[in-house]
């Protein structure tokens, strides 16, 4: 009698985590958007974890742990990378502004060693570096010009955030939370997610109209 | 006898939980609530297999091992999801309509603004990038 209610509990167990692997697959190959796609390759991967737990549990053996503890190690890494490259190519998009690409890749986590070593004269410090590379013949001359220019443009509006500390004509608490100017990244001019063929949507119009009364009315 | 059905209750209801996060990616036709979803099975689930292991397997060894597996989860989930929730918020792929409140929006506002007076800034100032 107990084996058949541990049978049965096995096997539904087993449906269940099949099943539920298989309906995340069904999004990663159907998600609007890669996004969507990482977070279901994520619960597929949950998934395998927990088989691979029961599998453990109810075959006695302890000899697939290290498995378990390399997959919980590693499991985000996929996320993380996809992430930070929508995050980028959305920032490269062509109709944004050099300002607002500048600000965001200043405030990037690489990006401030080289920046704050030049902010005490931003100019000559980018002209010369400028100077430098065209001289070592360290760049590529296809995208040369653009690279330099979105490059000045950002050591620039660091300099100006690192000037704002002890330059109080500049009127402005740049220095107070330098996280802030990569969020502003998020209201850039790109048209949107792709996801239109998911039914449920309502279209960019009706979301603006929503938007809208609702961020004049936060406003005191 | 008793242990293995209480081990196959608790893989039963870690199922169950991948079962919703599989339901929850199906239904929801938002990035953040596809997040909301998939956060489950991650951690919860994961919490109940492994308790089923060391049901199984009552040593420190094991159990031990599974405490690392369950650290190592629990600390990477938020890093990849805050990751995720961070491309989606800029990308906008996300509903306004379906946000209750959006508290970075003003921080965005902020920024904003910032912005624009630094451009107006730079526009009165000596423009040496294009002359």
């Amino acid at each position: 009698m107990s084996s058949l209610v541990f049978d049965i509990l096995v096997v539904a167990g087993s449906v269940l985590l099949g099943t539920s692997a298989i309906i995340a697959l069904y999004r990663i190959v159907r998600g609007p958007s890669i996004l969507d796609r990482m977070i279901a390759t994520d619960v597929v991967l949950a998934s395998i974890m927990c088989g691979l737990g029961g599998f453990m549990a109810l075959s006695h053996r302890t000899d697939l742990l290290p498995v378990l503890i390399v997959l919980a190690m590693l499991g985000f890494v996929g996320s993380v990378s996809v992430s930070r490259y929508v995050s980028k190519s959305d920032s490269m998009t062509p109709g944004a502004e050099v300002g607002a690409l500048s600000d965001f890749s200043s405030s990037d986590w690489h990006m401030p060693k080289d920046a704050e070593d030049d902010s005490t004269d931003a100019e000559t410090a980018a002209e010369s570096e400028w100077f430098e590379d065209v001289a070592r013949g360290i760049s590529d001359v296809a995208d040369g010009p653009e690279a330099v220019t979105v490059r000045d443009e950002a050591e620039d509006g660091h300099s100006e955030a690192e000037d704002g500390h002890d330059a109080p004509e500049v009127g402005l608490d740049v220095g107070s939370d330098p996280d802030v100017d990569g969020e502003g990244e998020g209201t850039g001019p790109d048209p949107g997610p792709e996801d239109s063929d998911d039914s449920s949507r309502t279209g960019p119009e009706p979301d603006q109209t929503d938007l809208d009364p609702g961020a004049e009315g936060k406003r005191p | 006898m008793i242990p293995d059905i209480i081990s196959a209750v608790l893989i039963l209801l870690g199922g169950v939980l991948s079962l919703a996060a599989a339901l929850g990616l199906l239904r929801f036709g938002d990035l953040l609530s596809r997040m909301h979803a998939s956060a489950k099975p991650q951690v919860l689930g994961l919490l109940l297999v492994a308790v089923a292991i060391g049901i199984q397997f009552p040593t420190w060894a094991t159990v031990t091992t599974l405490a690392i597996v369950i650290s190592f989860q629990l600390v990477t989930i938020p890093v990849a999801t805050h990751m995720v929730g961070r491309a989606g918020y800029r990308t906008k792929h996300l509903r306004r309509s379906m946000l209750y409140r959006d508290e970075l929006a003003e921080a965005v506002d902020r920024a904003e603004a910032r912005e624009l007076a630094w451009e107006r800034k730079r526009g009165i100032g000596t423009d040496h990038h294009d002359g």
